[in-house]
């Protein structure tokens, strides 16, 4: 049996190293975080209630969430245009493994766009970026990503199985921004979609990462955000496994490993 | 106990035409196929293209699972016990894909070193091994998107033998590749084969499997027309000779009226820039020829030459045609 860790660990280095040779993703990382974090920071700095780590955060929370959206339903897909999937497939890797590990790849190179925020809101603006609850941020921190993760190695079948549906569900990256309260909080949202944003996982991430960094989240709240993160976790990797059995199943039945 | 089994498999494609009105199709690829390839040996597969090669080794890597009948591996199903054969077979498909093209080709062999765990310590050194044996060293650390096809079919064999399986599938592995080229390819499935190492090759040239092959199975519409080694196949053309003519401007029509002699088998064009290459089997070579040239009246011939019939002939005999 091959170590789970050994593969994830190789799938997220040749994601890493994909990435950086690839000029648009050092653009999306690099670049437009940059553009929105001096946009964001420059309109709002004479707010009263400006924080500044709330823009931190949620550009790192928009820069996870898109990642997860696009690179999860493009993963599996994006190896079979490669021809690669038929290598992984016929390897003794877990094919979710390798999926896993590649959106472990993409989220961490992802997490430089919240390091380039930081840098321009504390260097460029001058502001003080401080998280008030650091222990609690770093929990919250890891189970917001895991989350975010785990929908992602979720998405990866579905971009298999329902190609049209996957194209749809691109479309998800703008409301999830909103409705999950990434850049404002969602009291600035009708009331009737609040129920909708409880519905969301990437909205407990928020919860939890924006409360923490703030320091206005209580330890039961946390706790409460963190069982959903954990829960919504368990729900997408069963299924995620459940649906990557069955779509590779398929394609070795239908002969459609191969095709592009 | 044999290296791979294949009894009575079948591989059946499902496929649909039409936008509005779709239409199921059914295409039959491997036909009721059985075979038997020992340890150690080096087996050709020969077939016109769409004959279900590809299929075959599709099944016996894992990719594909067979309709019906069933297809072992040291003694393993491929189907039911993929998990315990993927270790133990390694593969090469021809043409430039499954690699990496961002990368470069150090990174494309440490990556899939380690989906088959390769041991941690042994990594390093068993992949400047490997890329020193398809002389790629010099280029390793350069992306894949600059190497010649070449290279990348050598760096395909250097991942395919990266954990040393002792079953290999080579699917047209000397396709496109320079002369040059495809004979050191082809010294180096020999030397693999005198390790010890099982190998199934396809190809379509018959010179290759003639030199490396020790049997060799002639696939067509899927089914296993022939099988045995090339001293045996060639027997099949024992009874007849093979007449080549080379000419200038043959038509369809003449072509034609070499084929309605009594005395010819078939006959293969090869078109040869402005001049045509003829060859005609035939069972009477010294009373065919007079005939030959009659039928081509008109048609300037260069040389004509009557040889002993080769593996291709005997491929020509059993498939019918030539790609």
């Amino acid at each position: 049996m091959i170590g789970p860790a050994r593969v994830l660990r190789a799938a997220a280095a040749l994601q890493i190293a994909q990435l950086s040779a690839n000029l648009f993703m050092l653009f999306c990382v690099f670049v437009q975080p940059l553009f929105i974090a001096v946009t964001a920071m420059y309109i709002l700095r004479h707010r009263p209630d400006f924080d500044p780590m709330y823009v931190v955060v949620g550009a790192g929370l928009s820069g996870l969430w898109s990642v997860a959206l696009f690179d999860g339903t493009w993963a599996v897909q994006s190896e079979r245009w490669q021809g690669t999937l038929e290598l992984i497939a016929a390897s003794p890797a877990p094919v979710m493994l390798v999926v896993g590990g590649r959106m472990l790849g993409s989220m961490a190179f992802s997490l430089l766009s919240m390091v380039v925020c930081y840098a321009v809101g504390a260097w460029l603006f001058g502001y003080e970026l401080v998280v008030r609850d650091p222990l609690g941020f770093i929990v919250a921190f890891a189970f917001g990503l895991f989350s975010l993760w785990s929908i992602a190695v979720l998405l990866s079948p579905i971009g298999i199985l329902w190609r049209t549906a996957a194209r749809f569900l691109n479309v998800l990256e703008y409301p999830v921004y909103i409705l999950a309260g990434f850049l404002f909080p969602i009291l600035f949202l009708p009331g009737w979609s609040n129920p909708v944003s409880n519905l969301l996982p990437p909205y407990w991430a928020a919860v939890a990462l924006h409360g923490t960094a703030a320091g206005t989240l209580s330890r039961p709240e946390l706790m409460l955000a963190l069982l959903v993160l954990v829960l919504a976790s368990a729900i997408d990797l069963l299924l995620a496994r459940s649906l990557l059995q069955m779509v590779l199943r398929a394609a070795r039945r239908a002969g459609t490993l191969s095709l592009t | 106990m044999p290296a791979i089994e294949l009894n009575r498999v079948r591989r059946v494609f499902q496929t649909t035409t039409g936008v509005l009105r779709r239409h199921a199709k059914q295409i039959v690829a491997i036909d009721d196929l059985s075979l038997t390839i020992e340890e150690g040996e080096l087996f050709g597969l020969l077939g016109p293209n769409g004959a279900g090669k590809t299929t075959l080794i599709k099944i016996l890597t894992t990719l594909l699972i067979p309709t019906s009948g069933s297809a072992r591996v040291l003694g393993h199903n491929v189907d039911r016990e993929a998990a315990w054969v993927r270790p133990r077979i390694g593969f090469v498909f021809g043409g430039e894909r499954g690699l990496y093209y961002r990368l470069s080709g150090r990174e494309n062999l440490v990556y899939f070193a380690e989906l088959y765990s390769v041991p941690p310590r042994e990594l390093r050194a068993r992949v400047d091994g490997l890329l020193e044996m398809v002389g790629l060293r010099d280029r390793a650390n350069e992306r894949v998107e600059t190497y010649s096809r070449g290279m990348k079919q050598r760096l395909h064999l250097a991942r395919m033998l990266l954990h040393q399986p002792p079953v290999l599938f080579l699917d047209e592995p000397t396709i496109g590749l320079d002369p040059i080229g495809a004979r050191e390819l082809r010294e180096t499935i020999a030397r693999l084969h005198a390790e010890g190492k099982t190998i199934v090759l396809t190809t379509h040239y018959m010179f290759e499997a003639d030199l490396l092959c020790q049997r060799i199975g002639i696939i067509n519409n899927g089914k296993l027309v022939a099988e045995g080694s090339p001293d045996r196949l060639k027997q099949l053309v024992s009874d007849l000779s093979v007449v080549e003519l080379e000419v200038f401007g043959a038509t369809a029509a003449a072509i034609e009226r070499l084929r309605s002699i009594d005395l010819v088998d078939s006959v293969v064009v090869e078109q040869r820039e402005v001049r045509q290459l003829l060859r005609v089997q035939t069972r009477a070579a010294d009373r065919a020829v007079p005939l030959l040239v009659a039928a081509l009246e008109g048609i300037e011939i260069g040389r004509v030459t009557v040889r002993e019939g080769t593996l291709e002939d005997a491929y020509v005999r059993l498939v019918g045609r030539l790609e």
